[in-house]
């Protein structure tokens, strides 16, 4: 009985593992082998090795520092914003009329499919006749290249990005304040503390695991950022907007085929994710969450 | 009194500037995609058109200038692309990790290894597998099919359900599965019949979210098809962002039509589908 129970239950993961080897490992190999390979498929050659090559390339590339520092920026100044934005409205909505409303709204914009916000923003953004400029015409505000200046073009990244990730920091930090045990935040009230020092040192404390969770799976997702970018700015103008992942599909389809050092750049990106991958799991203690 | 009512006021006039801002975009692109094509360029911006059109979504008015497409009447082969696509995915999807999670729930299957790679398999950027993926396909002759981009969307669905499934497994007893072995019923009896209705809603709000992940992916899609034979609605959107000036209208008739079915989903399954949304990062 025993030995036909264990039988079955590997035999249910088994599709599930034979599918990821086929087709996250075995290409994950395939790509690594090509990494040190020169290959490029507008050459109609086959690959020839080169050893490190493409590694050392990865220093000197302007692209690569660009796109490096437009990530940084996005996460020095988007992800704080996003989270103090989420956070703000997590708390501001409790108990307020009109909170579950509110919660089911917010819902849109992190469901919208990012090609379709790229749609919305990139008629918004538009200088001659978008809705933004006009907003800021009401203030006195001259007309702004939003896609076509490097600074402006930034921004505009980091306002997309704002929009569509904001209400995700919001539903968990709200999904959190609700499994807060209510006799905690009574006991507080009793003792006579106030609303802020309910949420410095009762609420804030229980969320901070939270913060951290939060964190690592924007940077990852940051690393992933690439819809908008394609839709709104197209990486533009010059390198200002290239977001990592733009910026290899660039090098490795759009522009260049150069598939040996687009599986470089990857491989690198894929040491990063590995790293924050690793620190999520240890800090959310995954393995608790499923019980195992 | 008087501070009271000063400080609900204030309350409703920031409610109201969180949700403008998150909610216009929306608004303007379900109005364009009814506006008239004067509409679509005029300053000051068209804020609440007076009449309404259906001319973006079947094209009577030909010959807006600049661009190739002043409608979206061509859009059905993709609409029919996305369909299957997203379909197929949300099905292959839920078998697969439905069997994964409950052989990982009860029996431990894998343990924490097992576990812990699922989660990074989610956190893969699609860019960095596709590539290969992309010379995989192209020597077994599976670029620009269905199963091609259905295969890779599964790549990232799959880790997902199969996680948040897990945490809905373990919420039923595990004495009725117990009860159910010394009646004789073998795991997948037990599976079939037993856990799967009881967890039901988990799995069709998991169903739902790999349908709308697949339905809006961009990046793999883009990649992997290159014809209207298999090429899905986000690319069918992709191209209009081309020609010196873009036809607005038929471009937001466009994203509504690829927004509509995931509005409308997320707002049925809402309750479920936030346990997935969240990552099981809080136990709703």
């Amino acid at each position: 009985m025993e030995k036909t129970i264990k039988k079955s239950a590997i035999l249910m993961v088994l599709p599930l593992i034979l599918f990821f080897v086929f087709l996250t490992i075995f290409p994950f190999l395939y790509m690594l082998f090509m990494s040190f390979h020169h290959y490029n498929l507008l050459e109609w050659k086959p690959p020839y090795f080169i050893g490190l090559e493409n590694y050392i390339n990865v220093f000197k590339d302007q692209g690569v520092k660009s796109s490096l520092s437009f990530t940084i920026t996005l996460v020095l100044v988007a992800l704080p914003i996003e989270i103090l934005l989420g956070t703000f409205i997590a708390i501001f909505i409790q108990n307020l009329i009109g909170e579950k409303f509110v919660r089911s709204v917010l819902l849109i914009p992190m469901m919208v499919p990012a090609v379709v916000a790229g749609v919305m923003w990139k008629m918004l953004f538009n200088v001659e006749y978008g809705p933004v400029n006009y907003f800021l015409s009401l203030l006195n505000i001259d007309k702004i290249p939003w896609l076509g200046s490097s600074f402006y073009s930034k921004v505009a990244v980091i306002i997309m990005d704002i929009w569509q990730w904001t209400p995700f920091i919001f539903l968990v930090l709200y999904a959190g304040i609700q499994t807060i045990p209510q006799d905690l935040i009574e006991a507080g009230k009793v003792d006579g503390a106030n609303r802020w020092m309910i949420l410095r040192h009762i609420e804030f404390p229980m969320l901070k695991p939270l913060f951290w969770i939060l964190i690592i799976l924007r940077l990852v997702d940051i690393l992933k950022l690439f819809d908008i970018v394609y839709m709104t700015t197209f990486g533009g103008p010059g390198y200002a907007t290239h977001s990592i992942s733009f910026y290899i599909y660039k090098v490795s389809v759009s522009f260049g085929w150069d598939v040996g050092y687009g599986s470089a750049l990857s491989v690198l990106l894929l040491v990063v994710i590995t790293i924050l991958t690793t620190i999520l799991i240890r800090t959310m203690r995954l393995w608790e969450l499923l019980e195992l | 009194m008087l501070r009271k009512i000063i400080i609900s006021f204030l309350k409703w006039i920031l409610l109201i500037i969180i949700l403008f801002f998150f909610l216009f975009p929306v608004y303007w692109l379900v109005t364009t995609a009814f506006k008239h094509s004067q509409d679509w360029f005029s300053w000051p911006p068209v804020l609440i058109p007076r009449s309404l059109t259906l001319e973006n979504f079947t094209g009577q008015a030909r010959g807006f200038e600049g661009s190739l497409s002043s409608s979206i009447e061509n859009i059905v082969p993709y609409l029919k692309n996305s369909l299957i696509i997203a379909l197929f995915t949300s099905l292959f999807c839920t078998i697969i990790s439905a069997s994964a999670a409950y052989s990982i729930a009860r029996f431990k299957t894998g343990g924490r290894r097992l576990a812990s790679w699922i989660v990074s398999i989610r956190m893969l950027p699609p860019i960095s597998t596709v590539l290969p993926i992309y010379i995989l396909f192209r020597n077994l002759k599976l670029l620009d099919t269905w199963w091609a981009v259905i295969l890779m969307h599964l790549v990232f669905t799959i880790p997902f359900s199969t996680w948040v499934l897990i945490s809905f497994f373990n919420g039923i007893p595990k004495e009725l599965d117990e009860a159910a072995y010394i009646d004789g019923a073998s795991i997948w009896k037990t599976f079939l019949y037993l856990i799967l209705p009881l967890s039901a809603p988990g799995i069709a709000a998991m169903a739902t979210l790999a349908f709308i992940m697949s339905w809006g992916e961009f990046l793999i899609a883009l990649i992997l098809t290159s014809s209207p034979r298999s090429q899905t609605l986000p690319i069918f959107l992709g191209r209009y962002i081309t020609g010196f000036r873009i036809a607005w209208g038929p471009l937001a008739a466009a994203g509504l039509v690829t927004m509509i079915p995931v509005i409308v989903f997320s707002f049925t399954m809402q309750r479920y589908l936030l346990k997935g949304l969240t990552f099981g990062a809080v136990k709703y």
